[in-house]
């Protein structure tokens, strides 16, 4: 088992090097931080913008293949990922919108989850009746909705409450604003603050969970051995809840643990409307500030994110099912 | 048809209430094509202690009447008619209701042992589970201690360790064990098997049918069995019910259903199937035409565009199932019941037996043909792999293991054995057309190189053509049949004009209409179907076509028909059959010579007489003895060798014999004579009175 | 990634193709073996679908809408005074009004004019990308399944490689260089390079199936070439799936265009896409509301409509389909 795990694991390391250095290059191909030098008013004299570029380790007139052995290196031996065209250090600032991401994130994904899998459930056994197809159109619609329209739209309906009421009920931007001391009131305030993004994630995330759980269900409701439980006397109620039930959450279990994977970047568009400053937020602001070694870190660390996961599915998959399980 | 007094198949003397009264049952579903008229009045009375056969082919209704009877139909079907059980009406019983009884006083056995079970449970959980629900107030004690009472009986060895295994590490026969303690596990009054044996070996369906009768007797419960295999029925029944399109068209005892039928759908189904204990004598019978389509039935009898003796009162109204004039107990459904018993009309009477074709190479002895194809100690071996998360080779699988045989012009060849036994392994080697692994395969004297030709690749492919199991999959649903015959024309190279000529001939030659090339493979029957297979394996007018399970998928019905499609080809065209089929009635009838295989190996090889009449192999005496026959009198009277356990993984390597661990002549010998089966592989030579009748058996 | 876990959600797929195609016909049993008469009723492959299709009064529903939309985009200008790129500089953020239809922009481009522009712009997008996207996964999908061994790992491995990075990071990264104006190419370029390769892992998986069926079996004893089996069996029989994915494929296609157009990465003026249109809406929620709701309104139309769309063609080809529990 453990050597298993350690011979997919390197497996994992190479995929990832082969992985980020494609990005680099990318990256360097496509993006051009000398730009954001030349739009400047006054401009720059050319030798200082190639100093600062050369300090950063981007600028385009060193050959690409030289500026990536020097980055490589600096990963290396340092733990250094480099700089960004204003000279800050790049993995310090994702390091510290990890926990922005992660306040955010979390809540809502255990939410999503726990929502989308009773609704799958819940449906799929009331399959072609209204309630599923009720709940079936508005998980279609939640799903075909673009995160930017569904977050818009409830900052919209928000501030209308806001107004009514006088008060304000609901922040839509940032995640704190109470500077006091009191306890029960900062976690007040943070409710205030996170509720409507948690809202407009678990309204896109719980979706997936939902029509899957309710697919892997129905696929096993049919199964011969539900047929055989019914025929030693359980219910079909009891069949379906014994014995498809647990069968069905194998593939969801290690669904969620893919989910680890979204759960950095698939917030970048909430963050931008709620103005929250997590990973999502900052990788829009290394695109447009041309941050090559930014932009890059952040595809370094949702690509370790990513493959976690699939180490997690794998093991939760062999894990929960005798079929994979080890002897 | 509705009076109670028709419906009693046989009534004990003794006036004892059956436990279950099945009257005018009706099941209908709905579907994109129309309402399916799944089953269409059936009426029955079970008694304790009485095995209840019931034989149809598929779409008959007989399994649906049984998950009728259990309540376990799809919420789209709409159940008519009356269900009773000891005078309690069950068609009324809502699912909650009816679970108290299921389980507890019927039970049921379903037919694919592989799904029936929960796969992440184990097998203690789940009998626990059946004891349980019944008896909530079992203690743990009690429930291991019965749990393993059970799989004794069932037959599993090791049954305290055992309880602990997932259903995946149970072979299929242990699995369908398991399925039936769990249904004798509250002593029911009833046990419904559907088809229990059909997806599993013939050794171990014998073991299975053991198992079941010995529950049988354990627990004093009524049976339905339902089956398509008329030799499992012949065997187990005490009554008969024969179902055609939705409704019973015979009921009798099993003797008289078997020996005196009057329905000539009961005669056809029975002269139909080969008979594994009779040389063949002449032509299979086939029922014309394929079963009724359930949608949109037409009046009058659904047998009768079958019929042979059809008349327009068959056509006007469908008979009523009554009682048939002068014979005690037995029921029919056809308006011609009593030309048919005055006259005594028999099977031969009703179907016309047609002439075989004259075989090219009649009279011809086989050493002067020219050897077609000839394998020499081909091996093949597949690695490993355990499980689906430690993906590492842990051993290989001798799937082939060291196999010699040829095969001559217009002779059938056949190679029969059990599941994992190599024999269609050994066909796709061979179709590989790439050099073994080990040893040497020659097509026409040529030896298959290394490299070969484009040209030779394309000759071979002339030369060698292949036949599936599965004419539904077999065949490509996006393409009209026109493109699929014309398929292997192209890559021979052939001009438009001369494909669309061969195209014709080959139509006809496999009694197909011409003009439907044009039709996509789902709008053809099954036995069409393999036809059209028949017919593409055969338009570049082939040496040798190897056949796997061609007839296997098909129903008995239409089974007789394509056996005797591929009999007269072979006899016109010359062409040599290279046939692997695990139904030894199927074999006995269509081939020459047979070779047995067990565990890559061949253990027998002969002609289709000396292995059948003087089988030299233990494992050719077990499989034969296996092998049930249509015939009451003669599966009553007749011993079975059952062997022990299962096939052995076929990763275990042998240094001996591999059947030395199930033989059953290995308990009777000596000490020495034992140490060599275990210590020394035997070796495949002539023994008994043929030169070309040989054995791999030390002591045969 | 991980082969077990995706593996384990595909299977429902596999099995649809393989019962896929069959119920295609009513077939009536003939009457005679050889029978010349076999007088059936036939419906045809397509009469059924569309039959199917027509019966589901959602996917009719969102066929017009569809439709509908298309037209709006493709004609919508003509019958509007103003252009996308011409604002009214004495109508700056103005309201709906008579002459202007769906009010202004801050900027004062005509609200009207701009949404039949983005709209063509996402339709567009979406579109393109969606078909080439299929086109890639089908050929290089099945490719690799086919022909096994070697080929088949290192082509698993370089997917598996390529998902390890979030696509929409590297199409931001592609489409951040682009102009005003090749705005949308770039963006329709940058969605299909890193589209296709989770579709060609899901077309892998049933070819994987496929290719077990004895049909391609078939083919591969009579001797016909792999890439004639490639195009002759294995695409046409994986055809309804491709179908489907490429019209929900558009769906995600024009999601990932709104959603990188409204972070300022996609498409830029002077051009515009509905995305555009909400980035510049966000701004003035309060003041100009209705520069935010209808290009919210044209989008969940247009995605709506065109999941209503595949489910029902979904449903249509693939009646049995246990694939993916979208609607209904």
């Amino acid at each position: 088992m453990i050597k298993y795990i350690i011979r997919r694991l390197v497996n994992y390391v190479i995929m990832l090097f082969v992985a980020i250095s494609m990005t680099y290059f990318l990256a360097s191909a496509f993006m051009d931080p000398r730009s954001n030098y030349m739009s400047r008013n006054p401009r720059p004299p050319e030798a200082s913008i190639d100093r600062s570029l050369d300090l950063a380790n981007i600028n385009d007139k060193t050959p690409v293949l030289v500026r990536y052995f020097n980055w490589l290196k600096g990963i290396v031996t340092e733990w250094n990922w480099g700089l960004s065209p204003d000279q800050e250090p790049v993995a310090p600032a994702v390091a510290s919108r990890i926990s922005s991401s992660v306040q955010l994130v979390a809540i809502s994904t255990v939410l999503s989850i726990i929502i989308g899998v009773s609704l799958g459930v819940y449906t799929a056994i009331r399959q072609y009746k209204w309630q599923d197809r009720a709940l079936n159109a508005v998980s279609t619609l939640f799903l075909v909705t673009p995160a930017a329209v569904l977050g818009l739209l409830i900052v919209l309906g928000t501030i209308a409450i806001n107004n009514a009421t006088g008060t304000r009920i609901f922040y839509v931007t940032g995640l704190h604003s109470y500077e006091g001391g009191n306890i029960g009131l900062a976690i007040l305030d943070f409710l205030q603050h996170i509720i409507l993004p948690t809202i407009v994630l678990v309204c896109i995330g719980y979706v997936n969970y939902h029509l899957t759980q309710r697919t892997y269900l129905l696929d096993t409701m049919n199964a011969d051995y539900v047929r055989t439980a019914r025929a030693k006397g359980l219910t079909l109620n009891q069949a379906i809840r014994k014995h498809a039930l647990r069968t069905s959450l194998i593939p969801t279990t290690t669904n969620i643990a893919f989910s680890i994977a979204s759960i950095f970047t698939g917030a970048v568009i909430t963050e931008t409307v709620f103005a929250i400053n997590g990973l999502g937020r900052y990788f829009v602001t290394t695109i447009q500030d041309n941050d090559i070694n930014g932009a890059v870190c952040i595809a370094a660390f949702s690509g370790v994110c990513t493959l976690a996961g699939a180490l997690l599915a794998d093991i939760l998959a062999a894990w929960l099912d005798p079929r994979i399980r080890l002897n | 048809m509705t009076e109670p007094m028709n419906t009693v198949a046989a009534a004990p003397a003794n006036g004892e209430q059956p436990v279950l009264e099945v009257r005018d049952l009706r099941v209908n579903f709905a579907s994109e094509a129309g309402t399916v008229r799944a089953v269409r009045g059936v009426n029955f009375d079970l008694y304790r202690g009485k095995t209840l056969g019931i034989v149809g082919e598929s779409g008959s209704g007989k399994s649906v009447t049984s998950m009728a009877i259990m309540g376990l139909l799809d919420k789209n079907a709409h159940v008519e008619g009356s269900i009773k059980f000891r005078g309690d009406e069950l068609l009324t019983k809502n699912d909650k209701e009816m679970s108290v009884l299921r389980g507890d006083r019927i039970a049921m056995v379903f037919q694919d042992p592989l799904s029936a079970l929960t796969p992440v449970f184990s097998i203690g959980e789940q009998l626990k589970e059946a004891l349980v629900i019944h008896n909530p107030k079992m203690t743990e004690e009690q429930i291991v201690s019965r749990s393993i009472e059970l799989l004794k009986l069932v037959g599993i060895p090791n049954a305290e360790e055992r309880l602990k295994s997932y259903p995946h590490q149970f072979s299929g026969g242990m699995r369908q064990r398991v399925v039936i303690a769990m249904a004798i596990a509250n002593n029911p009054d009833i046990i419904i098997c559907d088809e229990p044996t059909t997806a599993l070996d013939v050794t171990i369906q014998a073991q299975v049918l053991e198992v079941l009768q010995r529950a049988q007797q354990e627990t004093g419960a009524a049976v339905i069995f339902i089956t398509h295999d008329l030799g499992v029925i012949a065997g187990i029944a005490d009554d008969i019910i024969v179902m055609y399109a939705g409704r019973p068209v015979e009921k009798a005892d099993v003797d008289t259903v078997f020996h005196k039928p009057v329905m000539p759908y009961t005669m056809g189904l029975l002269g139909a199937v080969p008979r594994p204990d009779r040389e063949k004598s002449s032509r299979l019978v086939p029922i014309p035409g394929a079963p009724m389509n359930l949608v949109n039935m037409p009046k009058g009898c659904p047998f009768a565009p079958r019929c042979p003796l059809a008349t327009d009162i068959c056509r006007q109204g469908e008979p009523d199932l009554l009682p048939v004039e002068g014979r005690e107990g037995q029921l029919a459904a056809c308006h011609r019941v009593k030309e048919i018993v005055d006259q005594n009309l028999t099977f031969s009477d009703i179907y016309t037996v047609g002439e075989s074709v004259k075989s090219k190479f009649d009279g011809i002895p086989r050493e002067q043909r020219q050897t077609v194809l000839d394998v020499k100690h081909l091996k093949k071996t597949f690695p490993l792999t355990a499980g689906g998360f430690l993906r590492r080779k842990i051993g290989e699988v001798h799937a082939v293991d060291d196999v010699t045989l040829d095969v001559r012009e217009g002779e059938t060849v056949a190679l029969v054995g059990e599941s994992g036994s190599g024999k269609s392994t050994t066909l796709l080697e061979i179709m590989e057309f790439r050099q073994p692994e080990s040893g040497e395969i020659s097509v026409l004297g040529k030896p298959i190189a290394k490299r070969m030709s484009r040209e030779d690749k394309r000759e071979l492919h002339s030369n060698v053509q292949y036949i599936f199991q599965d004419p539904m999959s077999s065949l490509d649903p996006r393409l009209p049949i026109y493109d699929i015959l014309a398929e292997p024309l192209k890559v021979q190279g052939l001009s438009k004009q001369e494909i669309n000529d061969r195209i014709r001939d080959l139509m006809a030659l496999v009694e197909l209409n011409p003009d439907q090339v044009d039709r996509f493979p789902t709008q053809f029957s099954g036995g069409q179907r393999q036809r059209i297979a028949i017919a593409r394996a055969l338009a570049v007018n082939p040496k040798l076509v190897l056949l796997d399970e061609p007839v296997s998928a098909l129903d008995v019905s239409i089974q007789a028909g394509v056996i005797n499609l591929l009999e007269d080809l072979q006899n016109k065209l010359g062409v040599a059959y290279l046939f692997v089929a695990h139904n030894l009635s199927v074999i006995r009838h269509i081939s020459n010579r047979i070779a047995v295989m067990y565990l890559g190996r061949i253990v027998e090889l002969g002609s289709n007489h000396d292995v059948f009449e003087e089988p030299l192999h233990p494992y050719t005496k077990a499989l034969l003895s296996a092998v049930p026959v249509p015939d009451p009198q003669i599966e009553r009277t007749r011993q079975r060798i059952v062997l022990e356990g299962e096939l052995p993984s076929p990763s275990e390597s042998f240094s001996g014999c591999p059947f030395a661990g199930r033989c059953p002549m290995f308990s009777t010998l000596t000490k020495d004579q034992q140490a060599r089966c275990l210590g020394e592989s035997p070796e495949l030579v002539a023994k008994g009175g043929a030169a070309d009748h040989m054995a791999a058996c030390h002591f045969a | 990634m991980s082969d077990m876990a995706t593996e384990e959600k595909d299977l429902g797929l596999n099995q649809d193709v393989a019962t896929e195609g069959t119920p295609a016909a009513v077939v009536v049993n003939p009457v005679s073996q050889g029978g010349d008469a076999q007088d059936l009723k036939r419906t045809g492959r397509m009469t059924l679908y569309v039959r199917r299709f027509m019966r589901r009064p959602s996917a009719v529903f969102g066929l017009v809408v569809l439709c509908i939309l298309i037209l709006f985009a493709l004609f919508g200008a003509m019958v509007c005074p103003w252009k996308y790129d011409e604002p009214d500089f004495t109508a700056l953020a103005a309201a709906p009004s008579a002459d202007h239809w769906l009010g202004t922009t801050i900027g004062g481009s005509d609200m009207y004019a701009m949404i039949v522009r983005g709209l063509g712009r996402s339709l567009l997008v979406g579109i393109i990308s969606s078909t080439l996207i299929m086109i890639i996964s089908a050929v290089l999908g099945t490719a690799i399944a086919f022909f096994e061994g070697v080929v088949e790992k290192v082509g698993m491995w370089i997917l598996d490689m390529l998902l390890t990075i979030p696509s929409f990071l590297l199409v931001a990264m592609i489409v951040r260089s682009s102009s005003g104006t090749s705005g949308w190419l770039w963006l329709t370029i940058g969605i299909t390079a890193f589209g296709w390769i989770g579709y060609a892992r899901v077309i892998r998986t049933l070819t994987m199936s496929l290719r077990e069926l004895d049909y391609i079996r078939a083919a591969k004893f009579m001797g016909v070439g792999s890439f004639r089996i490639i195009l002759r069996h294995l695409v046409p029989n994986l055809g309804s799936v491709l179908i489907i994915n490429t019209v929900l494929g558009v769906v995600s296609a024009v999601n990932q265009e709104t959603a990188l157009s409204f972070l300022g990465l996609g498409i830029k003026a002077p051009d515009t896409s509905l995305g555009t249109l909400l980035m510049n809406g966000q701004s003035s929620v309060l003041t100009a509301p209705w520069i935010l709701l209808f290009p919210s309104a044209v989008l969940i139309l247009l995605t709506f409509s065109v999941q209503l769309i595949g489910d029902g063609l979904r449903d249509a080809i693939d009646p049995y389909s246990r694939s993916a529990g979208k609607a209904e």
